[in-house]
């Protein structure tokens, strides 16, 4: 995955094929993300405002922001001149949701609604979210790596393709579990 | 192409193949947890509805002492009020889960056993389950204000006298379902899985 380069300075390069997958899924997680969210834009709004971390005034506003950033991101993501800005604020961004989503949990609001912009739009917050975020934030600072220059060629096409729909499908795979799990555990009934 | 990169591909299709199988799985799941989702106590369109207030009903023990149901509470208990019956073969099906909900709740709620008819009759019910723990109220009128038409019928009332959970309870998940139903802060619990479907 990583290129090390011999000689007494160590470096770590991202290869350019493994770094093309990262950003691409990504890129289709945000944009993903941000559309669902402006797809029912009154549905987030009120999402939003539970939230209740920003003042009164400033909630609708930032409701609309939140996902044309997410799009301007995944957009970001893909043009190679934005890449750098576009993953540092990513990065802010997501952890900006994991500190939204602990302060809530810390205030014992575990019946809200997340908001995440997934496929069950009354998914609750729970605390994997946190690690979920932590877990991509890692990811997307492996873009930040230097990229080795090594050609692409046709047979990584295959592979940044097929790891693309993988990621996709293991996504969507995860994310029906956490659901299903959280649905049932918030049961004590046998 | 060399024999590295046909493997690579035949790996790729592999994985991709593998991945819709799990997804398949994944949905399999969700239908098999939909149907094996705890049933709720059934409820019957009519009679109160959830969040009204209890009606207070002056009722008498098999002593004869009077004992208030419904109104608000200073112990801070909840009430279940079951409404039974000597002659219902449900009821006493029922009275082992009544005795263990009994232990297991105690801390936040309190049992009422309910019905109408003959003291002596009720007495000797009492005497032959071993129910002389619970309070056991006969009162026709409490029947009526909760529009009990079949048996066993269940309330749950919160410390304020207001009703919380209601249905007809034939087993402990019934039973289960309406302390589930006043925790989660739902009417019941089929309400529940309807907001979640």
């Amino acid at each position: 995955m990583m290129v090390y380069d011999a000689g007494r300075m160590t470096k770590l390069m991202l290869d350019p094929a493994i770094g093309t997958l990262i950003v691409l899924c990504l890129a289709l997680l945000f944009a993903g993300a941000g559309s669902h969210k402006l797809r029912d834009l009154p549905q987030f709004s009120a999402i939003f405002a539970a939230y209740e971390l920003l003042p009164q005034l400033a909630r609708p506003q930032l409701a609309v922001l939140v996902p044309l950033l997410e799009c301007l991101l995944a957009c970001g993501l893909l043009v190679r001149r934005t890449r750098t800005p576009a993953v540092v604020a990513a990065m802010l961004l997501l952890l900006g949701y994991a500190a939204a989503i602990g302060i809530n949990l810390r205030r014992g609001r575990s019946d809200l609604a997340c908001g995440c912009g997934g496929f069950d739009a009354r998914r609750v917050i729970a605390p994997w979210m946190l690690w979920r975020n932590v877990l991509l934030v890692a990811v997307l600072g492996l873009v930040l790596l230097p990229w080795s220059a090594r050609a692409l060629e046709w047979l990584d096409a295959v592979t940044v393709g097929c790891g693309t729909v993988t990621c996709g499908l293991v996504y969507l795979c995860l994310d029906r579990l956490l659901g299903q799990s959280a649905r049932s555990s918030a049961l004590r009934i046998s | 192409m060399t024999a590295l990169a046909v493997s690579n591909i035949v790996l790729w299709l592999v994985v991709l193949g593998l991945l819709v199988v799990v997804l398949a799985l994944t949905r399999q799941l969700g239908v098999l947890h939909e149907r094996i989702a705890p049933v709720g106590a059934l409820m019957l369109n009519r009679g109160l509805a959830v969040g009204e207030p209890a009606p207070v009903v002056e009722a008498a023990d098999l002593q004869g002492r009077s004992v208030q149901i419904g109104a608000a509470r200073t112990d801070g208990l909840s009430t279940l009020l079951l409404f039974v019956s000597p002659t219902c073969p449900v009821c006493e099906s029922l009275l082992a889960v009544l005795k263990s909900s009994r232990r297991a709740e105690q801390s936040w709620l309190q049992i009422v056993l309910a019905s109408d008819g003959d003291r002596a009759t009720h007495q000797q019910f009492v005497r032959s389950h071993g129910l002389t723990d619970f309070p056991y109220v006969l009162s026709a009128p409490l029947g009526m204000s909760y529009q009990v038409s079949r048996l066993p019928f269940a309330a749950l009332l919160d410390e304020t006298g207001t009703l919380r959970a209601r249905g007809l309870v034939n087993s402990r998940e019934h039973l289960e379902s309406l302390f589930e139903a006043k925790r989660l802060g739902v009417a019941s619990l089929q309400e529940y899985f309807a907001a979640r479907a």
